[in-house]
């Protein structure tokens, strides 16, 4: 069977898979770190918005940033398992990492109905705005992640193309990464 | 294939070609990073109970920061990777430090030297004069906008938020903003007249049952009292210390507790304006 180019070149030290997962991060970082710079200011020159964020309820956060990082030690270990060579063990850490996104998905679902029920709509005020437009574009990339990593362990249990295993880990990271920067921003700093 | 499964096998940092590279990346390494990682959520969790604003933005941001950094160090494993790759995720992350920097002076502050941003300030009055109702509201009923009874300890909270919103909009120079709806008419009724008469005669439900009786201020003869002068600092006093602080009835009480200076003044000269030689 033919190797895709992105495994096999390795023009720059590292594989092009793995250099393409890098600058696709690059410039997540800027989206996010966009989104999050433009809320802080605007959380900053609006006191009226303390009162608001008042009300996120941060255990359902602490919650959700508890499921997080424990997927991504999952996705870490799966990244050892495929180093390994033991692609079946690097699948079923894989599968634990996608439940920790569906369990992400299902509080963060949970919550939000919660949270229409009590009137704070995406058109509320500008801080539930900023609120749903972060968590929500976050939980994007969450589902896109977990799609990946079903695929990626779906070949990696065949014992196929085990790199992509590190590639969406080190997506699933950033994930984590930029919870761990939402998770004070709307549920600590009140 | 799995001589393939890892990016860095290049490079000679593959997590079981040396023993110390594999202690520090194998699983149980991971398990020590990921326990860290949740003692350090704890903390920031609990930072904000202190209610010190300084240790809440620390235990909140310093604590992200690295929390971060373990990530991207022991998860992404970005310090073994090719130099450049971290330079131009620096880069990225320059980009965004030099946009927060370039409208934040635009965002943070409502008013420059030639321009004013209307609409925000709007907002803000807006948003501070619709929570400002919905606490009077809350207090008067004693249910709050979502149906909850409000407590004492609730009410204090809610009567602080109030008192620091109209302290912010008297900032902004927000017209009436300061201005608290005080009738001196109003409570002297209630609060006088059991005693003196709603109209100031010394007529109140209690007036008989006094010795000696209430001061009728209606009558001239109060004002024009050879012993006592009745100027305005007396009337004050009387109403603030009560009765024994001026040398007269007791059973006049004290109101200070009750009143602000502004209102002690206000029903001072409604006392004074009860006066029939006033001019």
């Amino acid at each position: 069977m033919e190797k895709p180019v992105a495994t096999v070149r390795s023009a720059a030290g590292i594989s092009t898979g793995m250099l393409s997962i890098w600058w696709l991060l690059a410039s997540e970082i800027v989206i996010f770190g966009g989104l999050l710079g433009a809320y802080i200011m605007h959380r900053i020159g609006h006191p009226e918005w303390a009162e608001y964020a008042s009300h996120t309820n941060t255990w359902f956060g602490t919650l959700n940033t508890v499921i997080l990082l424990s997927s991504s030690l999952s996705a870490v270990l799966a990244h050892h398992a495929a180093e390994q060579g033991d692609g079946k063990k690097a699948a079923k850490l894989l599968y634990m990492t996608v439940g920790g996104a569906v369990g992400f998905l299902v509080v963060k679902s949970i919550e939000w109905t919660i949270e229409i029920q009590h009137g704070y709509t995406i058109t509320a005020n500008s801080f539930w705005s900023f609120y749903y437009v972060a968590a929500g574009i976050h939980g994007g990339h969450v589902i896109v992640g977990a799609l990946f990593m079903l695929w990626v362990a779906g070949l990696a249990k065949k014992n196929k193309e085990l790199q992509r295993v590190e590639m969406v880990g080190v997506y699933w990271h950033f994930v984590d990464l930029v919870w761990i920067f939402l998770f004070p921003l709307l549920y600590i700093a009140k | 294939m799995s001589e393939q499964a890892t990016s860095h096998a290049g490079h000679g940092t593959d997590g079981h070609d040396s023993d110390g590279h594999d202690h520090a990346h194998g699983p149980e390494h991971y398990v020590k990073i990921w326990l860290l990682l949740l003692a350090l959520l704890a903390l920031s969790v609990a930072g904000p109970f202190l209610e010190i604003q300084v240790i809440t933005l620390l235990t909140a941001f310093g604590i992200a920061v690295v929390k971060a950094s373990l990530v991207v160090k022991y998860f992404m494993h970005l310090d073994v990777q090719p130099k450049y790759v971290m330079y131009f995720l620096a880069t990225s992350l320059a980009f965004m430090v030099l946009f927060f920097f370039g409208i934040a002076p635009d965002v943070l502050h409502h008013e420059g030297q030639n321009w004013v941003n209307m609409a925000a300030e709007e907002e803000i009055v807006r948003a501070f004069t619709a929570r400002r109702d919905a606490i009077d509201t809350a207090v008067r009923t004693g249910v709050d906008e979502h149906g909850h009874e409000v407590d004492e300890d609730h009410e204090r909270e809610l009567i602080a938020e109030r008192d620091d919103i109209t302290e912010r909009l008297v900032e902004m120079g927000v017209a009436g903003a300061g201005e608290v709806s005080f009738d001196a008419a109003t409570t002297f009724a209630t609060t006088c007249g059991p005693c003196h008469g709603e109209g100031g005669a010394g007529d109140g439900a209690a007036a008989a049952a006094l010795d000696p009786h209430p001061a009728n201020f209606t009558d001239p003869a109060f004002w024009n009292d050879p012993e006592v002068t009745r100027d305005h600092e007396h009337i004050v006093t009387t109403i603030r210390d009560g009765g024994a602080a001026v040398g007269r009835s007791p059973l006049m009480a004290a109101f200070g507790a009750q009143f602000d200076e502004e209102q002690l003044e206000a029903m001072a000269l409604f006392v004074e304006g009860l006066n029939p030689n006033a001019e």
